[in-house]
């Protein structure tokens, strides 16, 4: 759809044409290592983030590989048990602190949080620098303790066994998550304060992008829970180094005491995960549906409220640990509560495709498959959250499913989403169409055959972190671990054809997906300080699709996919110009 | 590859609370179901009808619906309520045993559970047999439980938090090192069941399963009396009245002529309860309780087809009344290649401290 908006109370009436790449950029300007190393523009260490947590992202995944293979057999096929024990400690770790929780406010939100509200940089460059170098030290305890035998505890770390059976590299380890916790820490401080401070003229948070929200909302978590994952940590050293008997209940301590504080984080954790993707799955499917967002303010406030009542219900962790049976019967129903905003969000996103007009690029291939793939999560939760039903699925294979589905399904595909949607922006180039849209469907085919198995064995009791099993669970496992072989594939493909648009891809425009975001107003890739003329006046929500402008108010260019359809080219335009389309509330 | 066998649409049901289970499992699979599948269909339709090449290209701006908005808050989360209430009331049953429940006491421990009933019999559920002493392997059982009774499993760790969980049963609890921790079954079918370790607990975490095996109340009280040996241990475990009775064969010196290498002087005792003894000049006799008391109190009664009559009598000083039983408890529990040699030494199995006192001497003869 091409509309020509002629008179529009923007600062600028139509979109000056497309300039070739401009000369210099952020990624140009400047070309050695120390360039980079010493940086302290955002998008260069959003890059220096992409990197180092894709290299987590392989690592984790040739764990999971070594689990999944070994699992093969009911007696084992490949490792030893103390060497699978080390395997899927290693997968949980290096997933959680090093892929999932960075991956998208640490690649996407250092990147892209200060061109979508209009600024030069977060509020504290050096401070952002300085939490990649943090991250990176975190990294490489954690990669010692691999490398130096491993630990065997699982991510959760439950002691006593932690502190005192395990006879494996507890102490780097640990240490490995609690120094990436302070990276955490700074990044969510950094976001927060950009986000208050630093919006450009007009930009009122009702016209911010959910992106923008969603990140807020995690920061929030991030600068309040990650503490308390720091202090339970370094209990732990402590406790294992001096035995003063924190957790160990010979000398007066109570395991029970750690399982408080570990999911006191940990679960506002798994929303530390899950809600950027969200955010992610709300820009994209607005931009390839054509479509304002259904409902901006109950997404907005819903990822608030996730991020606040995510708080409160840590102990549904422990529904068998003993904990009392009030504090169980409130746990529940707390997490219930939780459950209505991410059912909010979902009708939402549903709703949001009605009547749009729809095309199927990549990032919105995954964008329906986030949507597709969180159903099954967040309504397997239902069921662990359900007492009656909890006491028989509880560290059961339901349990490893039920968070694959949500955070494989839905964060890693939040993930490439936003790093096919942005690609263009951050590198000036695009990639393979049909190579992309191939490995999205093969992730999601991969991805349910992997998993539907394991919810299956969880129903019939198969415990998790188990090298041996009985045999009448085998023929599910075999079919578990092709699907993975399958979803391998599918996630080493975007590394290949990514990689080679670096060098022969097409050169993006500005704006290739005809976007609303203030991002794309900047040139691909974007100059050093984001945008050649500030400052910005923002005059309209982040989604106006249907009257075809961005949040400048200008016109939107052509969207890609329209040449499809001989009735959309140029000069067959539609009804008549944007403003005099009215708005339509249905209901 | 082995062959692989499949497993059942639901899972094997054995409990009173594994119906409760899944009747609530049902309802919320296909509430939740049918809403994911509606809204799958939605989305489907969506995506097909209001495709690129279906539209105008122009597209209605809708900012919202707060009736809709509404709707589809309040109705979730009143189901959600409801699964919740349903789920309290499953859950209250899982967790407060009734008062009358036969109670027993488990210890989780890297790498075995240890039972004991209340009369004192222990034996060791499943394990890892590789990290284990040899009287602990001696007693790898199963723990045996009475049909439509209710018994409470009262736990505590040794080491680390194990978790104990039945999925016969539709249930599961923590084994929390310094506190215990109780859950209660009332089992509704006979049978043996799976238990595993479901808290990650070390190396072996994987092969400290073991069995549950649910036998008729009377079969129960027998076993809980000390004579039946429903355990599938190799020998009368520790505690149980046949394990006493054991030790009074060695200490008796019972063994010396009744053992496992014959020295030709007596017949071997294993496999003799309830089986038809041929006896010298005729007849034949089963070998119920009374017989064995009998032939041990008054040897020369009744003496087998084919050995001599060289037994001698044991009267009430030697062999008081409730040990007699305990060696009957003892002979009625011997089974096939259980029968002691002789000439082993025997070592004391654990917690036992009768037999540490006697330090009995089995070849104490030579
Ligand atoms: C929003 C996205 C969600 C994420 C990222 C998420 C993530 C996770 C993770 C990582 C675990 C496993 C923790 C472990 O290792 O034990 C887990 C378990 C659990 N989740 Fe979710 N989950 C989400 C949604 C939900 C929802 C909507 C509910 C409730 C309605 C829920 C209820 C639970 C419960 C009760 C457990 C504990 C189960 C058990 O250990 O028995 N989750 N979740
Ligand atoms: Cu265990």
């Amino acid at each position: 759809m091409s509309i020509a908006v002629t008179s529009h109370s923007g600062p600028a009436a139509a979109p000056p044409p497309e300039p070739p790449t401009p000369p210099v950029n952020y990624l140009n300007v400047s070309h050695t290592i120390w360039s980079w190393l010493f940086t302290v523009d955002h998008k260069r260490i959003g890059i220096l983030y992409l990197v180092s947590i894709s290299i987590f992202f392989v690592a984790g995944g040739a764990a999971a590989g070594i689990v999944r293979l070994n699992l093969l057999q009911p007696d084992g096929a490949i490792v030893s048990e103390d060497a699978y024990n080390r395997a899927f400690t290693a997968h949980g770790v290096l997933m959680l602190f090093f892929f999932l929780i960075p991956a998208v406010p640490a690649v996407f939100g250092n990147f892209f949080i200060p061109m979508m509200i209009g600024t030069k940089d977060l509020a504290f460059p050096k401070l952002n620098i300085a939490s990649w170098y943090v991250f990176m030290i975190g990294a490489v305890c954690a990669v010692w303790a691999v490398l130096a035998g491993g630990i065997d505890t699982g991510w959760t770390l439950y002691p006593p066994y932690s502190t005192r059976a395990s006879q494996s590299n507890v102490i780097p380890g640990v240490m490995g998550a609690f120094i990436s916790g302070f990276s955490s820490i700074m990044t969510g401080l950094n976001i927060m304060v950009t986000v208050h401070k630093m919006r450009a003229p007009g930009m009122t948070w009702g016209r911010l992008p959910l992106f923008v929200w969603a990140l807020y909302a995690t920061s929030l978590i991030q600068l309040l829970a990650t503490p308390v994952v720091a202090i339970s940590l370094v209990l732990i050293m402590v406790e294992r180094v001096a035995g003063i008997g924190i957790f160990d209940p010979t000398i007066g301590g109570d395991p029970v005491l750690f399982q408080h504080l570990f999911w006191f984080y940990s679960h506002p954790a798994v929303y530390i995960m899950i809600l950027p993707g969200m955010g992610v799955i709300s820009e994209v499917l607005t931009c390839f549906s054509r479509k304002n967002i259904f409902g901006y303010h109950a997404i907005a406030w819903s990822s608030v409220g996730i991020a606040v009542v995510g708080f409160l219900l840590w102990a549904h962790h422990m529904f068998v640990a003993g904990i009392s049976f009030y504090a169980a019967l409130l746990f529940s129903l707390l997490s219930m509560l939780v459950a209505v905003p991410s059912a909010i969000k979902v009708f939402n996103w549903v709703a949001t495709l009605y009547r749009g007009s729809i095309t199927y690029q990549a990032p919105m291939l995954f964008s329906l498959g986030f949507v597709v793939l969180f159903i099954v999560g967040g309504l397997t939760g239902l069921f662990l959250a359900t007492l009656g039903t909890d006491i028989h699925l509880h560290d059961t294979y339901f349990v490893v499913a039920h968070f694959h589905f949500v955070m494989v399904g839905g964060m890693v595909m939040g993930y490439f989403a936003a790093l096919h949607f942005w690609w263009p922006k951050m590198t000036g180039r695009m990639y393979s169409d049909w190579w992309s849209r191939m490995a999205a469907a093969i992730i999601i085919f991969g991805f349910f055959i992997t998993f539907i198995p394991q919810f299956v064995m969880g129903y019939h009791g198969m415990p998790r972190r188990y090298p041996n099993y009985p045999a009448e669970f085998q023929f599910l496992n075999v079919m578990s671990t092709a699907g993975a072989s399958i979803l391998g594939i599918g996630y080493l493909m975007p590394a290949v054809y990514l990689t080679l648009s670096l060098f022969f891809g097409k050169r993006a425009t500005a704006n290739p997906w005809s976007a609303t975001g203030l991002e794309w107003q900047c040139p691909s890739p974007p100059v050093v300080h984001n945008f050649e003329h500030m400052p910005l006046v923002v005059v309209c929500g982040p989604y106006e699709y249907a009257l075809g402008v961005d949040q400048l108010g200008r016109g939107l260019p052509e969207p890609p996919g329209s040449q499809d359809d001989p009735a959309h080219r140029d000069g067959v335009t539609g009804p008549a110009g944007p403003m005099h389309k009215e708005t339509e509330v249905v209901g | 590859m082995t062959t692989m066998n499949m497993l059942p649409l639901i899972p094997e049901m054995a409990s009173d609370g594994a119906r409760h289970f899944e009747a609530l499992f049902w309802y919320i699979t296909l509430t939740s179901s049918a809403v994911g599948i509606g809204v799958y269909i939605a989305l489907l339709y969506f995506c097909v009808r209001y495709r690129r090449g279906q539209t105008t290209g122009s597209t209605p701006r809708i900012l919202g619906s707060v009736r809709l908005e509404l709707t589809w808050t309040l109705v979730p989360m009143f189901v959600f309520l409801t699964y919740y209430a349903w789920g309290a009331m499953v859950y209250n049953k899982a967790v407060h045993p009734p008062e009358d429940a036969t109670e027993i006491f488990v210890i989780g421990k890297q790498w075995m559970w240890k039972a004991q009933y209340p009369n004192g019999q222990r034996v060791i559920i499943g394990g890892n047999p590789r990290n284990m002493s040899e009287s602990e392997r001696q007693s790898i059982g199963k723990l045996v439980l009475p049909m439509n009774r209710p018994v409470k499993l009262t736990f505590i760790s040794e080491d680390v938090i194990h978790d104990f969980g039945v999925p016969a049963f539709r249930s599961k609890i923590d084994v929390i090192p310094g506190r215990y921790s109780q859950v209660w079954y009332q089992p509704t079918k006979l049978g043996e069941y799976h238990v595993y370790c479901d808290q990650y607990c070390g190396t072996w975490h994987s092969l400290m399963v073991g069995k549950i095996k649910v036998v008729e109340g009377k079969e129960f009280d027998e076993f809980l009396s000390g004579y039946a040996p429903l355990q599938g241990t190799q020998n009368a475990v520790d505690g149980s009245l046949a394990h006493e009775g054991r030790q009074l064969f060695l200490k008796l010196q019972c063994i010396n002529c009744h053992s496992a290498t014959p020295t030709g002087k007596a017949p071997v005792l294993e496999g003799l309860y309830g089986s038809r003894v041929p006896l010298k000049g005729g007849g034949a006799e089963i070998a119920d309780d009374a017989y064995i008391i009998e032939s041990i109190r008054r040897p020369r009664l009744k003496v087998v087809d084919g050995w001599e009559a060289i037994m001698p009598a044991y009267d009430e000083t030697q062999v008081s009344a409730e040990e007699l039983n305990a060696v009957v408890a003892y002979i009625r529990s011997l089974r096939k290649g259980t029968t002691p040699d002789r000439t082993e030494r025997f070592p004391a199995p654990n917690g036992a401290p009768t037999e540490r006192q006697q330090s009995p001497q089995p070849s104490g003869g030579k």
